[in-house]
């Protein structure tokens, strides 16, 4: 044999996974824990000033529902950044979700009431009312099968024309719903009419005493969760999220998380290599649902009641300017992608507006122009970024390897190739 | 989802032609049962179900008007234009402009046709230009990057274009003026309006002339060259860039034009128009198959007609669930016969 | 390890066939690519497949390996079991691998991982036991892990496992290639023009590389090559190809004496023994 023999391999850390430090859920706590403390014990004993700031720029509220996006984005980053199928549908499983929420732990499932470990308002005489881990498996299930359901047909697929399919169900779910109320004849979702409200969960309330506009005292305690008892959703959503974070991390390393990085790589060779590409796409769509259906959740039982209206095709473009804006395939990319647009979305953008037009008398609407952001986003990230603000090792490799291909590629230009005449 | 590892054996010996009766039988069967809708609703009412007909086929030649940008596009650079849609929304917008505020009142009066005209030049000027920009700023720049980078440009492109419909256009419906001769002409019961023959008058001269273009001019060859084989074309003399530039050019100018259509004939616009209206036309695009021409013009009108059949027959499920029709169709199609029906297959090069 | 180009460990007997090909037939609108070629590959052997260039020889491989299906009639037998209509994933963990012509790595993975996602088929661990981390699971990605680092030393890179692949060098991407193919745990290994780019240096070490293969891998080994040194001396039966028909078949000398073969070849410049057909566009 003329090639040499390593007999042992030279021992390297592997580059190939990211690396991500196997304490990151302790920093995770740390900031969960910081900041449950900073909202809960010690803003409300700051000065009035300072509350306001926050409570204009930086509400618990809007961490919540940041929160809730990001576990969406996550879903989708293992759709489109790990398998490479675009999917521009996913708001579907966050309805799917949120009104699998609705028909487990509300009133409006016509039965007489049904009460496993929930929690129902006193009085009410109808519906499932579930305990809320139930709800959550139970969403997640929902969602999984139902992205086995609308990935199926599309396995097949270019992956250009799956991404119009997944876009046809992120259309048709949500106006199922909407014509809920009437759905060959079933009513299904009230419609436009909503379905609320939403058995209340329990979790850690931190209640703080105000006497004349002073902050007594706070006290922690544990009960249901009020509409303005964002702390205690805070912990759950924060729970939640790290939940997903971890699935995403942990299948990433496994043979599924293998299967679907070598069919986002090549789809073809990775057929003639064993990988079954149904299946393994399959299970993308599902375990990406999943999230959406956890996302979907979260979100009924922060608005407390389920609708609708929200679920537009923007959201799904929404969730994939924060998984692109962060970086495909890069779960910390994606969680700060998604937190950041989030937080833009519902509180930046407004307040940087009412901040400018009161500073420069202006009078400009600013969250109209979040078409012009998302868009923008999308585009100037393709064209100068894309890897991500903050990329995946793997991605930042090839990432200009396009632009320098481009050069090579292109004709010297213009006229004289024209002039020769086109085809014969 | 663990596989076990295969048991050799113990294999259906041939799945995949199962499963391929198996889908022309649900094929068949779900073209069966929509025949048999369609008659159950002729017979129910032929009056009511011609006007339908007839309304759902005048849209349909504004939905083959736009579903050829996206057929052409995609045929030649293989890219679903999603801003596509949204070009033609601003069409609406920019021929609302044009008759309105150029125009003004003398619009409603003898000049009308005149107003028409130099509407329908403007517009086709204005989509053109756009779409050949976005392509120059955009597209071109991630022709070597992988797939999904263009594709997501595309919709990024899509949400710019609905801002500056929004900006343009305020949130709300907007209506606008129509400058065309009102009315209908009655066909024993049958409404036929007078729109839709203007809007005939249009179409069909516009797809002859594109028709011509693509198979009779060089710029045309060089079109169909360059779709085939870039490098190849490329090869032969043919400056790419130009031919997609202007391939861009002819998609946006339809795009106007089918603005304009729209404005006249349904009046009314809105900063998302062309997002509902660009799906159910790349939906046309691909029922006809996907870079087929005639297939666009013929997805079209198909469309348009199962539309119109949907919101104005007895057994119809009516306007509120018009998408998910549309969407369902899209769906089937993609997956029963992806190449729609006048396509062709191609085999991935191994 | 010195191996004689035409000794046949153990089996005197005819072996039975590892894979068998009836009639394949593959047709792209008009042009038929292969025409009803039939062909066996017996148990752990070394059998070669030339032909001029656009011959078919690519096109068959891909009929074999399910990523085309062969027209109507034909049929492939892998292991005496009928893979035809199969999709290429089963067929691939059954026991059929490939090489590609021109390079298919999955480039922004590691060559390690490249290694194992081909073993996907004999791994078991799914959902669950990945996200929970069950002792099982781990101790199956462990032993993955250590046979494709073997692997990889098979093949003479063991050193790059943690490269991506597109970071490769060109002849250690084509070895990668070979490594991933034989990760499938293969009876047959299909190998697409793998000395393609390798100097004769390389080509030389190359035809022990296939005897290595074959005896320590106990697998068969099909090439498509272009070599002709290198074919003469691996391979213990040829199939000729030209214009997608089977034109000749037999051992290594029975082929170069063939009238029809030095037909096919004629006006091919014979270079560096390199077979060219240099004006196939011209029609
Ligand atoms: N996907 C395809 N579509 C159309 N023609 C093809 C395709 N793949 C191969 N061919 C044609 O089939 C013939 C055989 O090609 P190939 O099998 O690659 O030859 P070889 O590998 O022997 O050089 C060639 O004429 C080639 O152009
Ligand atoms: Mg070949």
């Amino acid at each position: 044999m003329a090639q040499p023999n390593f007999a042992v391999p030279v021992p390297q850390r592997p580059q190939n996974v990211d690396r991500t430090k196997r304490s990151w859920p302790i920093g995770f706590a740390i900031a969960a824990v910081v900041i449950f403390i900073f909202y809960s014990f010690i803003l409300p004993y700051l000065t009035p000033d300072i509350r306001t700031v926050v409570q204009h720029w930086m509400p618990l509220g809007t961490i919540n529902t940041a929160l809730i996006w990001a576990m969406s984005a996550l879903g989708l980053n293992i759709v489109v950044g790990y398998a490479g199928l675009l999917d521009l549908g996913y708001v579907a499983f966050w309805a799917l979700g949120g009104y699998a929420a609705a028909w487990l732990m509300s009133y409006f499932v016509p039965v007489s009431a049904i009460n496993i470990l929930g929690n129902a308002a006193p009085g009410t005489k109808t519906g499932l009312h579930l305990n809320i881990l139930l709800v959550l498996i139970g969403a997640a299930a929902f969602c999984a099968l139902f992205g086995v359901i609308i990935g199926a047909p599309t396995l097949r697929l270019r992956s250009d024309y799956l991404a119009l399919v997944t876009l046809g169900f992120g259309e048709i779910i949500p106006q199922i719903f909407k014509n809920g109320d009437d759905f060959f004849g079933h009513n299904i979702s009230n419609g436009t009419q909503s379905i609320g409200p939403i058995d209340a969960v329990e979790g850690v309330t931190a209640r703080t005493t105000v006497v004349a506009g002073v902050a007594q005292h706070t006290d922690v305690g544990w009960g249901d969760l009020l509409a303005f008892d964002h702390s205690g959703r805070f912990i759950m959503f924060t729970l939640l999220t790290a939940l997903i974070i971890f699935i995403s991390l942990r299948i990433r390393q496994g043979r599924l998380g293998r299967a679907w990085l070598a069919i986002r790589e090549d789809e073809l060779a990775a057929s003639a290599m064993g990988v079954p590409l149904m299946r393994a796409k399959l299970a993308a769509y599902a375990v990406g649902a999943v999230a959406g259906g956890i996302c979907g959740v979260a979100y009924a039982l922060q608005l407390n009641r389920m609708l609708p209206d929200p679920f537009t095709f923007s959201v799904s473009i929404t969730l994939l300017a924060m998984v692109v804006l962060g970086g495909m395939g890069n779960v910390w990319g994606v969680l700060v992608g998604a937190l950041l647009i989030a937080w833009f979305n519902s509180t930046g953008l407004p307040e940087i507006g009412d901040t400018v037009n009161g500073t420069f008398g202006t009078n400009i609407d600013f969250p109209s122009y979040s078409f012009l952001i998302f868009g923008g986003t999308l585009v100037i990230m393709m064209l100068f970024r894309r890897e991500g603000l903050l990329p995946e090792r793997r991605t930042r490799l090839v990432l200009h390897e396009g632009a320098a291909g481009d050069t090579q590629a292109e004709e010297p230009d213009e006229e004289l190739v024209d002039q020769a005449g086109a085809v014969k | 989802m663990a596989q076990s590892p295969t048991a050799a054996a113990s294999l259906p010996k041939s799945r995949l032609r199962l499963s391929a009766y198996g889908e022309r039988v649900a094929a068949y069967t779900i073209l069966a049962a929509v025949f048999a809708w369609l008659v159950v609703n002729f017979l129910d009412n032929p009056q009511q179900f011609l006007s339908a007909a007839v309304f759902g086929i005048s849209n349909g030649a504004l939905y083959a008007l736009i579903a050829l940008g996206y057929s052409l596009v995609y045929g030649i650079i293989e890219l679903i234009n999603f801003a596509h849609g949204d070009l033609f929304m601003l069409g609406t917008l920019f021929s609302g402009f044009i008759i309105t505020v150029v125009f003004g009142s003398k619009a409603m009066s003898a000049m009308g046709w005149v107003a028409f005209l130099v509407a329908l030049v403007l517009v086709i000027l204005f989509c053109a230009s756009i779409n050949m920009s976005i392509e120059f700023l955009a597209y071109r720049r991630l022709r070597h990057a992988p797939k999904l980078a263009p594709l997501i440009t595309a919709v990024g492109m899509s949400f710019v274009l609905q801002f500056v419909g929004l900006k343009w256009n305020g949130s709300t419906q907007k209506s606008q003026p129509s400058v065309l001769p009102q009315g209908y002409i009655d066909l024993g019961g049958v409404r036929i309006y007078t729109s839709f023959l203007i809007v005939l008058a249009v179409t069909i001269p516009i797809l002859g002339l594109m028709t011509w273009i693509v198979t009779k001019t060089r710029m045309g060859k060089a079109m169909r060259a360059t779709a085939q084989d870039q490098d190849a074309a490329r090869l032969m003399g043919v400056n790419v860039n130009r031919i997609i530039s202007f391939t861009f050019g002819i998609g946006g100018a339809l795009a106007g034009v089918a603005g304009l259509m729209y404005e006249q004939t349904v009046g009314t616009t809105r900063y998302d128009l062309g997002l509902q209206l660009g799906l159910i036309a790349f939906t046309a695009a691909v029922l006809g198959g996907i870079g087929s021409l005639p297939g666009a013009v013929l997805g079209g009108v198909l469309i348009g007609l199962i539309q119109g059949l949907n919101e104005g027959v007895r057994y119809g499920a009516g306007q509120r669930w018009t998408q998910s029709v549309v969407f369902s169709i899209l769906i089937l199609f993609m997956v029963f016969k992806p190449t729609g029906l006048m396509g062709v297959s191609m085999r991935e090069k191994v | 390890m010195t191996e004689t180009q035409t000794a046949v460990p153990e089996a005197e007997a005819p072996a039975p066939a590892a894979l068998s090909a009836e009639n394949i037939t593959v047709t792209f609108g008009g042009l038929v690519a292969v025409n009803d070629v039939s062909f066996t590959v017996p148990d752990q052997s070394i059998v070669s497949l030339i032909g001029p260039n656009g011959a078919g020889k690519t096109t068959f491989f891909n009929a074999l390996t399910g990523l085309y299906q062969p027209d109507r009639g034909g049929r492939v037998v892998l292991n005496g079991l009928d893979v035809t209509g199969m999709s290429p994933n089963r067929i691939a963990s059954l026991g059929l691998a490939r090489t590609f012509q021109n390079i298919r790595l999955f480039n922004l993975m590691t060559a390690e991982e490249n290694v194992k996602v081909a073993m996907h088929s004999h791994l078991k661990s799914g959902v669950f036991g990945t996200v929970l981390g069950l002792p099982w699971q781990r101790r199956e990605e462990r032993e993955a892990h250590e046979v494709a680092l073997e692997l990889l030393d098979f093949v003479g890179i063991g050193k790059t496992a943690y490269e991506y692949a597109r970071n490769l060098s060109y002849g250690d991407q084509r070895r990668l290639e070979v490594a991933r193919a034989l990760a499938l745990k293969p009876r047959v290994v299909l190998l697409d023009e793998p000395t393609a780019g390798m100097n004769p240096r390389e080509s030389a070490a190359f035809v022990e590389f296939v005897h290595r293969v074959r005896d320590e891998r106990k697998v068969s080994v099909l090439l498509i090559e272009h070599d002709m040194s290198v074919v003469m001396r691996v391979s213990e039966r040829i199939t000729v190809l030209d214009r997608g028909e089977k034109i000749a078949e037999g051992t290594a000398e029975e082929v170069r004496t063939n009238p029809r073969v030095v037909e096919a070849y004629l006006g091919s410049s014979a270079g560096d023994n390199h077979i060219t057909i240099a004006d196939e566009e011209g029609e």
